[in-house]
């Protein structure tokens, strides 16, 4: 009994740390379009190449942090979570068979 | 390759605010009574973490816009009939050196994100970095950015 519900904890935070990491796609593909359309902009006005660029970094920064937040949590889902999740359950377990004896 | 100053300034305001940030979280930590030397180390590898990744992106968007080459502006009567039209058109296609530079910049994404990713796996796992220590700080930078434009403007 323990061993699947062991089992259904760890396939869920496999499953969660996967669906977290999809966030990290969009990031990238934005970003990529927002310092092509940055560097056209460049081109038509090289005289605001300074002013451009610092809008560009904090804008990349803002942007790639989404990334970072799913890169983090899947992390943490795959090797916090599982260990935290089955000594709750093991705990609980052992604090149903003292109330049932 | 020369380092601009706005990547030079943008990236020392960002390692000053993260840096605060990381004092405040071992100072919660030593609140909390759950400080040991692990925090130091762990909150010192994410600090420094977060702030190569921001310099490393700041340098790439600076590659790539060093290597735009100027291009003709559009003609005024364009963009008037645009307004007049109501009408959005579509997107004019990027030049060469634009999509080099959005080739760049997705590239130099995934790279970052795998070295992150290879770094949060090793403070996580490792005995010698606290987990939440290595995790927080790379977090912090965006924090900075929207407490820096939060401010009252100067002029």
């Amino acid at each position: 009994m323990i061993e699947l519900a062991i089992g259904i904890i760890l396939a869920g935070c496999g499953i969660g740390a996967g669906l977290a990491l999809i966030a990290g796609i969009g990031p990238g593909i934005g970003e990529g379009n927002a310092v092509a359309r940055a560097c056209e902009a460049i081109g038509r006005q090289p005289e605001s190449r300074g002013a451009v660029t610092s809008t560009m970094i904090m804008g990349c920064a803002i942007a790639e942090t989404t990334g970072l937040y799913g890169l983090v949590i899947g992390i943490l889902l795959i090797f916090v979570a599982p260990g935290i999740f089955v000594n709750t359950l093991k705990t609980a377990m052992e604090g149903w068979a003292h109330a049932f004896h | 390759m020369k380092v601009q100053p706005a990547v030079r300034q943008e990236t020392a305001k960002i390692a000053l605010g993260t840096a605060v940030l990381t004092l405040i979280m071992i100072g919660v930590f030593m609140i909390l009574g759950r400080f040991d030397w692990t925090v130091l180390t762990g909150a010192l590898l994410g600090w420094a973490a977060a702030v190569g990744n921001f310099f490393l992106m700041a340098l790439t968007v600076q590659k790539a816009a060093d290597e735009m080459k100027p291009t003709a502006q559009p003609a005024a009567d364009e963009d008037d009939q645009e307004e007049d039209d109501g009408e959005e058109k579509p997107e004019a296609p990027l030049s060469e050196d634009a999509k080099r530079g959005k080739q760049r910049i997705q590239l130099s994404y995934t790279l970052r994100m795998l070295g992150l990713g290879v770094i949060a796996i090793l403070g996580v796992t490792l005995p010698w970095f606290q987990s939440v220590a290595v995790l927080l700080p790379m977090l912090f930078p965006r924090i900075v950015i929207m407490l820096l434009n939060s401010r009252p403007s100067t002029l």
